[in-house]
């Protein structure tokens, strides 16, 4: 992202350096009370709105195929949270997608349970475990790891769970596990429809808000320091390693939640929702919205699941040639995503910590 | 006896298309510092090349000489479009290439639909030694990767061209100053690693038949392989190569074979990460 780099160079010592670079923190401040309006609450505005009144305008099989795409972003928010904001390159985020997906469908298929205040916390739980384990492995240690070793390490974690969920007959083998049953809420059952939208909703932006708490608050401000420069963030004495791996941790637990979510509403597993395609499918929305911006993610997610949903009747077969090659421009000239068209870098950099202060200050 | 030899012969063998497969991904990962994401999609398109020349109704082998020309003529004009662009950004270079990969891949998808496609063998039949029988396709390959293997070393450590794609690889400011070109030298290292994938693809189509998906199966596989081996030599990926292919075809015949192939990667991810450098530390041939 060299565009970004320029911006958030100049913010972070002045963020950081407090008393030391006044002149620079001063600047930040006016370039932003001069920029007056905030374009971000417009657009999480518009799309929250537009989310809200989706299902009353569109027909009933496009609201079920709506709630595919909020559940997608939600998945797309766990990767954005790891990448866009940490800098950590996970190729293998359908693994916390895929994997918490198979555990709530073994729990329903095995335990009957379906109850969905005991299936998406146990989903997030596996999600989360997951991301312990293989973050833990990949990013701790005594020496700093790779960020390709990472980037690699998470891609081949997902293609051998892929390997293993073809292979491994308890969990279906090829076909993975077919007809789970309706998530339900005691009597109630969730089965496709407005109430399933509305409930996915719902949960998109509770964790949205989290996530926005999350990336503007101190600990949001040495992420985008690690993303940009991970060795200065390291000799200001953060545990740069155990920050990656809270976040990465934090992403699966995400991931987990979203492909409970997706196992239910699907109503069936299969070995590619933790394989190498789901993986990089989720970098592809948030690399088209924008990384490093949470709406980015969001956005990207309906444009790219909505336009392969609304060519996919006539242009089935070149559909994915056309993603590759808008992909492949995006990378080349909008490194920062779709929403760099209306968001300037400024304020997709954003402000962290105590506001006011500086509001306040003369 | 004969078991054993035969098992030796499919380990062998199946390492060797590792190898093959690898030593184009390794020369460009060494040489220039990227993962080409791509490189899967190169042994595809060689294999589709051999595949039209078939169909054709040419002799195969019209095709399989073809296919690496062809292939590395590719990726030399896509060094210059694009992946020139992605040198300073190794994770930018990734998701770069696995755009090219997609669009080269959703483009064969589309040319030859969801089949199988067969490519008979140019030399069938088997060897018969004594009473045990390999087959004779299988052998080429063997020789054939021994051959390019050699071929490569040579290049690399013999040739004035060789020394020049070092020096650009050791420090490109110097080899500038030297009046090396180095752009051109990354163009032609890349050509060189593209048609290597071409040729791999080629020769291993009778062996795995021809589908769109054909490079992503080797595409990880390839990637472990060189991380294990060493980035940064020539000599490394290929010894990582011969690890990982001889692991993945010996262990399915002592355990599952679902298990053997979790484990292969597991070991090779545990082994990466407590022995960064790989098998073979350093620069070089």
């Amino acid at each position: 992202m060299p565009k970004s780099m320029g911006a958030v160079k100049q913010a972070i010592p002045a963020e950081i350096g407090g008393g030391t670079d006044l002149a620079m923190a001063e600047r930040v401040a006016t370039a932003q009370a001069v920029a007056g309006r905030k374009i971000l609450p417009i657009v999480e505005g518009v799309v929250l709105v537009a989310a809200l009144v989706a299902p009353l305008l569109l027909q009933d099989y496009l609201t079920v195929f709506a709630t595919r795409v909020i559940i997608l972003a939600l998945f797309a928010l766990s990767f954005d949270l790891v990448w866009g904001y940490a800098g950590i390159m996970s190729f293998g985020q359908a693994l916390f997608f895929g994997s918490a997906g198979y555990g709530v469908a073994l729990l329903a298929r095995d335990f009957d349970i379906t109850n969905i205040f005991l299936v998406l916390p146990a989903g997030t739980l596996i999600g989360l475990t997951f991301a312990l384990l293989l973050g833990g492995f990949l990013l701790l240690g005594r020496h700093p790891s790779s960020v390709i070793f990472v980037s690699l390490g998470t891609l081949t974690g997902s293609y051998a769970a892929d390997r293993l969920a073809r292979g491994w007959y308890y969990l279906g083998g090829q076909n993975g596990i077919p007809s789970i049953a309706p998530m339900t809420a005691g009597a109630y059952e969730f089965s496709e429809g407005p109430a399933f939208y509305y409930l996915v909703l719902g949960i998109l932006v509770v964790v949205y808000l989290l996530c926005r708490f999350l990336v503007r608050s101190q600990f949001g401000l040495a992420l985008a320091g690690l993303r940009e420069n991970e060795q200065r963030i390291a000799f200001f004495g953060y545990k740069a390693q155990h920050l990656k791996a809270i976040i990465f941790a934090i992403g699966g637990a995400i991931a987990g939640l979203a492909g409970s979510l997706y196992a239910f509403h699907e109503g069936f597993v299969w070995p590619n929702m933790v394989g190498v395609v789901v993986s990089t499918q989720v970098v592809l929305y948030v690399l088209f919205g924008g990384s490093g911006t949470l709406i980015g993610a969001v956005i990207g997610t309906v444009i790219v699941e909505g336009v392969s949903f609304w060519l996919s009747d006539n242009y089935r077969d070149i559909w994915p040639i056309i993603l590759g090659l808008l992909l492949l421009l995006v990378i080349l000239f909008r490194p920062l995503g779709l929403i760099s068209f209306v968001l300037g870098e400024r304020e997709r950099v954003g402000s962290f910590g105590a506001k006011e202060k500086r509001n306040a200050a003369p | 006896m004969a078991n054993a030899f035969v098992a030796a012969f499919e380990i062998l063998s199946f390492g060797a298309i590792i190898v093959l497969i690898v030593l184009g991904l390794g020369i460009i990962a060494s040489m220039m510092g990227i993962f080409n994401f791509a490189q899967g999609e190169f042994v595809l398109l060689g294999a589709y090349i051999t595949y039209l020349a078939y169909a054709k109704g040419l002799p195969i082998w019209v095709g399989m000489v073809a296919a690496p020309f062809l292939v590395g003529a590719l990726g030399f004009v896509l060094e210059a479009l694009i992946i020139r662009r992605f040198y300073a950004a190794p994770i930018v270079a990734m998701l770069g290439t696995y755009a090219l990969g997609l669009i080269i891949r959703e483009a064969v998808r589309g040319l030859i639909g969801g089949f199988y496609l067969t490519v008979p063998e140019p030399i069938g039949g088997s060897i018969d030694i004594g009473t045990m029988h390999i087959s004779a396709w299988r052998f080429t390959i063997i020789v054939i990767t021994i051959l390019v293997m050699g071929g490569c070393y040579l290049l690399l450590s013999r040739t004035s061209f060789g020394l020049r794609m070092r020096a650009t690889l050791e420090n490109p400011s110097l080899a500038r100053a030297s009046g090396i070109s180095t752009p051109l030298m990354y163009g032609a290292t890349f050509a060189f690693g593209s048609a290597l994938a071409g040729l791999a693809g080629a020769l291993i189509v009778p062996v795995f038949s021809l589908y769109a998906d054909l490079g992503i199966r080797f595409l990880i596989q390839g990637f472990v392989a060189v991380m294990v081996g060493g980035v940064g030599s020539f000599i490394g990926p290929v010894a990582g190569a011969g690890v990982i292919g001889t692991l993945s075809a010996a262990l399915p015949w002592v355990m599952a074979p679902v298990v053997a192939d979790v484990l292969v990667f597991v070991l090779a991810i545990a082994f990466i990460k407590f022995r960064p450098q790989g098998l073979i530390a350093g620069k070089g041939v």
